[in-house]
Parts: structure tokens; sequence; C-alpha cells
């Protein structure tokens, strides 16, 4: 009863402050999850009404592409993954990157130790899990790097499967390896019960072939209006805010993010464990993109073997203007 | 603004011509028959076509028919390996098992009270449960490859076949059978002269139904884990990297392959139970 009150009087307070806030829709990646903490937080805390803002948090599924979401009208800015984003701007829908959270990437490929993998050398003639929807691109690269074909199996080539997005193939064994998140799917393998030391994991970040993950992207359009841009300035300022209060009170973070959680699908333990990994993700990033980074992106994107994300240099991908305004 | 006038000009246009072409003299010849599904359908391309190019509709959101056109002609080789695994291999292979496992299961259902009575209700309730819930489950048990895919279609052809001939098996009535029985007719002398044949337009009936579950079936199973290869792969794959004229390609191909499955065993039907009232006329 008092969650009701306190939800009624939440609707009444915002129902109040949106005739003067400005509207802005938020798409996130993926479901309401401990990934996305630091809007949440934002909201929660009130971080986005100080900056008279109006947000509304659209979770994500296996079955909503956030760019197709965003280039439809249905959200002023989406969370989405660098490489997915990169590859719909040269399919025409000009995205531009005007923050990054995210500073380093938490995808990983996680094996059996028993099968003897023991080095990405070690990977040839072997079944991986991988996922696609926009996912593969990091992986595609790192095999091209080590000079294995994603074409079938065989001494200098590996048996790829598309991957859904659980871990059973890797417990049924149908697949040597398959690919994990730190903060989510590494932990559901332990969760059934295997120990951390029967598994071996290498992470992309390590492999130089990371991609930036979880970057704030918006329509080029847009930000030729000065309204626009403002508002992204804001939104930016009260979201980094919200992500630095979500790392240094994870378990706090992961309170507000079950809170928002209308599925009611995700644990207390998980999304604790997940803050706390998020957490070492975004450590390091104030907000701002690190060129350098984005270089590393592009340049393994382009390295895709026979066929790349992406075939030229994109240019105008990504903004210092709203991060430099929001930070100073 | 001059292509979206002309898109409705094209529309009157086409309105026009099949109003014309059905109330004319020749309405009843087969040509004209014909005539007027091909004019709305090429009516309706022309408009989409129109339309995308003169709004400027991103092709995100709706690719143009020519620009699918143009994907599809020069991904055929990406097109039919895909058509191989997920039709040819999944979806005619559960096809063909849980259809031929339905009909099997319809004789042994007619002949025994017993089984029409407790095995039905369990066919109705594997109908029921839903494809998302149990493809993750037959990738799972049967693997990465096309036979999960199989598995699945096996679940969802398997009931509708089962009904439709366990109803059809039913067709005769009691003084058809009474004669059969003067004539000191064993079993399947009579199942196969008189029960089977007054079956037959409910077998096809069971079996035209199941053509497009059992492409449905295929496709969507693929979303749930697959090898690098298969219409569900690249439909999900190219929407992440908003090839949306790769995902048009391929809805192309599923529609040219479900109709022509369809059309087979409509021809297939209509060759076999030319007798049946239904196909007078």
């Amino acid at each position: 009863m008092k969650h009701l009150m306190t939800a009624a009087a939440l609707a009444l307070g915002t129902a109040g402050a949106a005739q003067a806030a400005d509207d802005v829709t938020l798409q996130l990646k993926w479901v309401t999850q401990a990934q996305f903490a630091g809007y949440y937080v934002a909201a929660d805390k009130g971080f986005y009404e100080e900056e008279d803002l109006n947000v509304t948090i659209l979770p994500g599924g296996p079955d909503i592409a956030p760019t197709q979401v965003i280039a439809g009208g249905g959200a002023d800015v989406t969370v989405e993954w660098m490489p997915a984003a990169l590859a719909a701007r040269e399919k025409g829908l000009p995205l531009v990157n005007i923050a990054q959270p995210f500073k380093s990437s938490g995808m990983m490929l996680t094996c059996w130790k028993d099968t003897g993998i023991s080095a990405p050398a070690d990977l040839a003639n072997r079944t991986l899990g991988v996922w696609f929807f926009g996912n593969e691109f990091p992986f595609m690269s790192w095999m091209s790097q080590l000079g294995i074909s994603t074409e079938g199996k065989g001494e200098e080539g590996v048996e790829v499967l598309k991957q859904g997005f659980n871990v059973d193939p890797l417990l049924q064994r149908q697949a040597d390896c398959i690919s994990t998140m730190t903060y989510n799917e590494y932990w559901q393998i332990l969760d059934a019960g295997v120990g951390a030391d029967e598994l071996i994991t290498f992470k992309y970040e390590d492999q130089g072939v990371a991609t930036l993950e979880d970057g704030l992207y918006v329509l080029e359009e847009n930000l030729d209006d000065p309204e626009f841009v403002d508002k992204m300035e804001r939104f930016v300022r009260a979201s980094m805010k919200g992500w630095k209060y979500a790392e240094e009170n994870p378990d706090e973070a992961a309170e507000i993010v079950l809170d928002n959680d209308a599925s009611g699908a995700q644990t207390e333990t998980h999304q604790k464990r997940m803050m706390g990994e998020i957490a070492k993700l975004t450590a390091g990033s104030n907000g701002a993109l690190n060129p350098a980074d984005y270089e590393r992106t592009v340049s393994t994107l382009m390295g895709g073997g026979s066929d790349p994300v992406i075939t030229k240099v994109p240019e105008g991908a990504w903004t210092h203007a709203i991060t430099d305004a929001a930070l100073k | 603004m001059v292509m979206v006038l002309l898109a409705v000009l094209v529309w009157c246009l086409g309105w026009w011509l099949n109003s014309r072409l059905a109330k004319g003299p020749a309405a009843h010849t087969r040509a004209v028959q014909l005539l007027v599904p091909a004019v709305f359908g090429v009516t309706v391309v022309v408009v989409w076509e129109l339309l995308v190019r003169g709004l400027e509709v991103s092709l995100v959101i709706l690719p143009a028919p020519s620009v699918i056109a143009v994907r599809f002609a020069s991904s055929m080789p990406i097109l039919w390996q895909d058509f191989a695994q997920t039709i040819l291999k999944g979806a005619l292979g559960g096809y063909v098992i849980g259809c031929g496992a339905a009909f099997l299961t319809a004789i042994l259902v007619d002949r025994s009270d017993f089984l029409r009575r407790g095995l039905l209700p369990v066919g109705n309730f594997v109908a029921a449960l839903p494809i998302v819930g149990t493809a993750p489950i037959l990738v799972m048990w049967f693997g990465f490859d096309w036979h999960s895919k199989a598995a699945v279609v096996v679940a969802m052809v398997f009931f509708p076949m089962l009904v439709n001939t366990v109803a059809g098996l039913r067709e005769t009535s009691a003084m058809q059978r009474d004669l059969m029985q003067t004539y000191a007719a064993s079993y399947w002398q009579a199942f196969f002269k008189l029960r089977l044949p007054a079956a037959l337009p409910f077998v096809f009936n069971g079996l035209k139904i199941s053509t497009t579950l059992a492409l449905v079936g295929a496709i969507v199973a693929e979303f749930f884990g697959s090898p690098t290869v298969g219409m569900g792969f690249r439909i999900s794959t190219s929407v992440g990297q908003l090839a949306l004229d790769m995902v048009w390609a391929e809805i192309v191909v599923a529609a040219l392959a479900g109709s022509a499955f369809y059309g087979l065993m409509a021809l297939i039907e209509k060759t076999l139970t030319f007798w049946h009232p239904s196909q007078r006329g």
C-alpha cells in the first residue's frame, strides 16, 4: 500500500512537472537490468528533474533493435553498441555517438578447460557459440586476426553456432566455447554449478579486439537543433551523475533497478553482482568518448576478414560537442 | 510530392481497370480471372515504390521493391543455401515425418476407442504449446542443425493433421459401412476402397494447413540457435545489421516457397479428389 501511495505521489509529481520539463525518451539496448543502472539511478534520485527533464526509459529485449526504434522516431536517444551503430550509419541511418559511459568491454569467450584450450590458437577446430544480431563483429575480426576461418570445422577453421541468449550450449557441451558478458552470462554458468576453475575465459579487451559497448547515440540531423542539443547536454550530465552514483553505491543502484523492473524477472543477488561488474566497466569514463578507443573499434570492425562490418572509415560518427558542454 | 500524387493516380487507375475487368463481358474467362489479381499485385508494388521514394522513407523502415529486387538478384547463392537449409531440410523433413506419423496415428486412433479418448487430448495439449517455449528445448535436445528445426515442425504439424485425418475417417455413413459388411469386406478392404477415399478431402485439408505451419516453424526455430546458415538465421542477423533489403529478400523467398508448396498440395488434391462435390464447377 505504501508503495502504491509513493507511486501515485510520484506519478502526480512527474505529471505536474511534465508541463515545464522537456521530454526525453531513452531506448535501452536490452531488458531492465543493472547494465543500465546509471539511467535508472538518475531518474530515481531526481538527477533528471534537477536538469528540468522528464525522461522516459524504454526497456529493450531480444525482439527489439534499438537502431530501428530510433529510426522510426520512437526514441530521442538510444543505448547501443558501436559496431551496430556504425553498421547502421553505413546503411544510411546517421547515428552519432554523443557520450560513452562505458570505458571497457565486458564481452568474452568462455570455454571448458578440459577441452584442452589454453590459448587463442587452440580455438581452431572447435565449435564456438557466438551472438549475432550485430554482436558477432568483434568475434569475426578476432578470428581473422588469428587466421582462423569461420566457414566450418577443420585444422584452420571453426564451426560457428548462432547462440541464443542463454548458456545451455556450453552446459550441454554442444559448443566448446560460448560468448558471455562479464556481468551476466558468465555468472549464469557458475550458478548452474560449474566451478570457475573448470572454465577458461578470453576477454575481448585483452585480445585487442574489444569494441565500444553501451554508448549513447542520437540521429545526426537532430544535432542541428540547438534546443535538442541543449536537452542532450542536460541529459548526459544527469546520466553521468547517475552512473557515478551507481558506481559508488552498487547495492542501492541494484535495488533501484529491481524497483524499475516491470517484468519482475530479475533477482536481487544477480543484480547486485551485475552492478559490481558493471561498475568495473564504467570506471575510468567520465562520459566523453576516448578517440583512441573509437579508432580501435573502427579498425577492429574494418578488419573483419572477407565480410567486414563497415567498408569505409566513418566520418562524423561521434562528437564531443555534447560532453564538452555537459561536463565542464 | 510528384511521386506521391503519381502513387494515388496509379492506385486509382488500377482500381478502375480491375472494376472494369470484373464487370466486363469477359469476366468469367480464365484469362481475366488471372489478370485481376495480377493487376492488383502490380498496383500494390508500384504504389509501394512510389510512396517510399516520394516520402523518402528510410531504408531501415521500409525498403523500396526495386532495392529488394536488386538484393534478391545479387544474393542468389546465399538465398539458395538458406532455402536448402531451412525449407528443404528443416521444413520439408519435419513436414514428411510429422504428417506421416500423424496419418499412421490417425489409423490407430480410428481402430481403438481407447486411443481416441486418451491420445487426442494429449495431442491437443502438445499443439497448444507455444513455439517460443518448445524451440529452445528442442534445440537443446537435437542440436543446432536442421534436425531440431524439423522436430519443431513435427510438433507443429502433427496435431492439425491428426485431427483432420481422424475426422475424415469417420466421414462415411453407417449405411455405406453396412454395405461393405454385406460384401464381406475385411477392415483393410473397407479402409482402402471406402473410408480412405472418403477421408481424402479432410486429409488434404490437414496437409494444406501444415504447409504454412511447417514454413513458419522452421524459420522461427532458427531464431533460437542455428548454424550460420538458414532463412531464420539470415533474417535475425540482417535485422541486427539493419540490412532490411536482405530481410525482405528472404521474405520473398519464403512467400514464393510457401505459395508453391501450398499450390502443389492443392493440385494433388484436385487430381485425387476430382469426384468430390467441392471440386466441381
